[in-house]
């Protein structure tokens, strides 16, 4: 059974002016199980309101979604139980302490009182917020808000993990911490879903991806297979001097260069060096970054 | 599953708890200050058989429970709303009508926490009151009143989308209504017509009905008020239920 499917799903939003827009477009989805999947694409692509739906919070316009098999409006409370999500937003309580924080939100998904205390300790142990269990939230720097939301998201041992840019604006040393965390509850059994508007991140992270663009779900797969697929053929290099004459059949992607083999490998890397000579600052035929997929597929930049 | 609902009701208990303060000594003040200024100005008057002291002190404790219960959810709602904490409901699995139940119960629950501790600071400076007249109409009194207003707290709470809108509410029609409702005279001494338009106030109704629980003095019949008290509870709770899905569901 798949933990996610996502069926031709849309969501219209209305402006003030009563225009209404496609948010997310008819996007289609299946997440299979114990893997790690990333949902990329730049900011205002859709991200957060697919996961808002998948989460419960929002109805689509169209389409259905479920979750383990159940329908997330029709069996909301029971999909529900079985998702942890991190929202992108990071929102506290004024007055409760952390442990108070986790107590309760625990108990909002039935872990037993006498449990929450065992597991709260262990979660923060993990995500090395142990020392803070009896600060006040709202006292806490970003960063351990950030973590405190993952430790929500987790003390009810959900089956699907589902986290929203959940290290935007978190620093890289964290970063690496919530991503060990992550990965071995990963190793555990919990599939991942996750979002981000980092690419070299979900490239170092994710089995599987999922790029979205203005609402459209443009690629999706084994994160291997498509890059396979995207430097076939070609060499990619980059100049000091961006404004040499360029060799015949060279294209430009990003700040990168692609060249497409025509021959093989070794002619056409030495057509290259001889061509452009000390001006090459790098030169690869590996495998092409997100970043470079994204653009050919999108003829756009992510930086926006 | 309905201890996923008890624990969202022990987290707003705790969150009034928090504030123990304000809890504790926010009814003692309110019903002291009343009863100082009361007792000076009105010894020795009467109203049927009743002293006006007691007449005014068991008003002043309905109002009690109203105005407690009535903010509780209200203001612990809007203040989610604006820090974004209202996203815990909504991931939640906790139907929204078991929220907005929870919601209510913890309304209710500080509104009694408030009456026992006003009422046992102040008792003691009313001459001649003792236990209430009819205890299991009091018990009535007390949960239906509680719940009541904590519903409407609840509706308000998810209907207004700031504090102004809210403190807008809590001046122009909640205080109005309590102030109307013969808290401190019994209505029928108003001149017509709002002798009239009091008895459709339904906050007269829960002052009236607590009052003739606690001391069997009663303005209209307790057993029409009863029925106030019961329909302006159901129509409290649809609302409380169509606001609390629309706000946990996003359209
Ligand atoms: N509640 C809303 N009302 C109107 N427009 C919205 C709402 N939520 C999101 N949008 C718009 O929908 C688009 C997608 O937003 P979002 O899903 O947040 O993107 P992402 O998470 O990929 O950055 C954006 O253009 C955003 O402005
Ligand atoms: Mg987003």
């Amino acid at each position: 059974m798949f933990p996610l499917r996502i069926n031709n799903v849309s969501k219209i939003f209305k402006n003030s002016k009563g225009q209404e827009f496609k948010a997310v477009d008819g996007i289609s989805l299946n997440i299979e199980p114990g893997k790690i999947y990333g949902l990329l694409g730049p900011n205002g692509a859709g991200k957060s309101t697919l996961i808002n739906m998948i989460s419960g919070l929002l109805l689509p316009n169209q389409g259905g979604i479920e979750l383990f098999g159940l329908d997330v409006v029709k069996d909301s409370n029971k999909t529900k139980q079985l998702i942890g999500v991190v929202p992108q937003e990071i929102v506290v309580e004024m007055a409760f302490t952390v442990e108070e924080v986790l107590y309760y939100f625990s108990g909002m998904y039935g872990v037993p009182r006498h449990e929450r205390k065992a597991r709260i300790k262990a979660v923060l142990e993990d995500l090395d917020l142990a020392d803070k269990m009896h600060e006040r939230a709202r006292n806490l720097s970003g960063g351990m808000k950030r973590r405190l939301m993952v430790a929500k998201a987790i003390l009810h041992r959900p089956k699907l993990l589902i986290l929203d840019e959940p290290t935007a604006g978190v620093d890289v040393s964290l970063r690496q911490r919530i991503w060990a965390l992550i990965r071995r509850l990963n190793a555990e059994g919990t599939t991942i879903l996750f979002t981000t508007h980092y690419l070299e991140e979900a490239e170092q992270l994710c089995e599987y991806i999922a790029l979205v663009d203005h609402g459209h779900l443009i690629k999706s797969g084994k994160l291997k297979d498509i890059q396979q697929e995207f430097s076939k053929n070609s060499i990619h290099f980059e100049l000091f001097d961006r404004t040499a004459a360029p060799l015949t059949g060279v294209s430009e992607v990003g700040v990168e260069y692609e060249y497409p083999i025509t021959s093989d490998l070794a002619t056409d890397m030495a057509k290259l060096t001889s061509h452009y000579n000390h001006n090459l600052k790098s030169i690869r035929s590996e495998a092409a970054s997100l970043e470079h997929i994204f653009l050919k597929l999108t003829n756009s930049g992510l930086s926006s | 599953m309905y201890s996923n609902m008890w624990a969202l009701y022990a987290r707003e208990v705790k969150r009034f708890q928090k504030i123990w303060i304000d809890t504790v000594f926010n009814p003692i003040v309110t019903v002291g200050l009343y009863l100082g200024v009361f007792g000076v100005v009105t010894s020795g008057q009467q109203i049927g058989d009743l002293p006006y002291l007691t007449f005014v002190y068991t008003g002043l404790l309905a109002m009690l429970i109203i105005n407690n219960s009535f903010s509780n959810p209200s203001f612990a709602l809007v203040i989610a709303k604006n820090l974004g904490n209202i996203v815990d409901l909504q991931l939640a699995p906790i139907a929204p009508w078991r929220i907005g139940v929870a919601y209510a119960m913890a309304a209710f629950t500080r509104g009694v926490i408030t009456l026992c501790i006003a009422l046992l600071a102040t008792v003691w400076f009313i001459p001649g009151l003792g236990l209430p007249e009819h205890p299991l109409y009091f018990i009535f009194a007390l949960f239906l009143t509680g719940i009541e207003f904590g519903m409407l707290g609840v509706a308000f709470g998810f209907w207004a989308k700031n504090f102004e809108a809210l403190t807008f509410m809590s001046t122009f029609v909640m205080q109005p209504m309590i102030f109307l409702a013969g808290v401190f005279y019994p209505v029928a001494n108003l001149p017509s017509p709002w002798s009239t338009i009091s008895l459709f106030n339904p906050v007269h109704h829960n002052i009236n009905f607590f009052r003739y629980a606690f001391t069997g003095y009663s303005d209209i019949s307790p057993i029409i008020s009863l029925l106030v008290i019961l329909g302006f509870s159901f129509v409290f709770f649809v609302a409380m239920q169509i606001l609390t899905k629309k706000n946990i569901v996003l359209k």
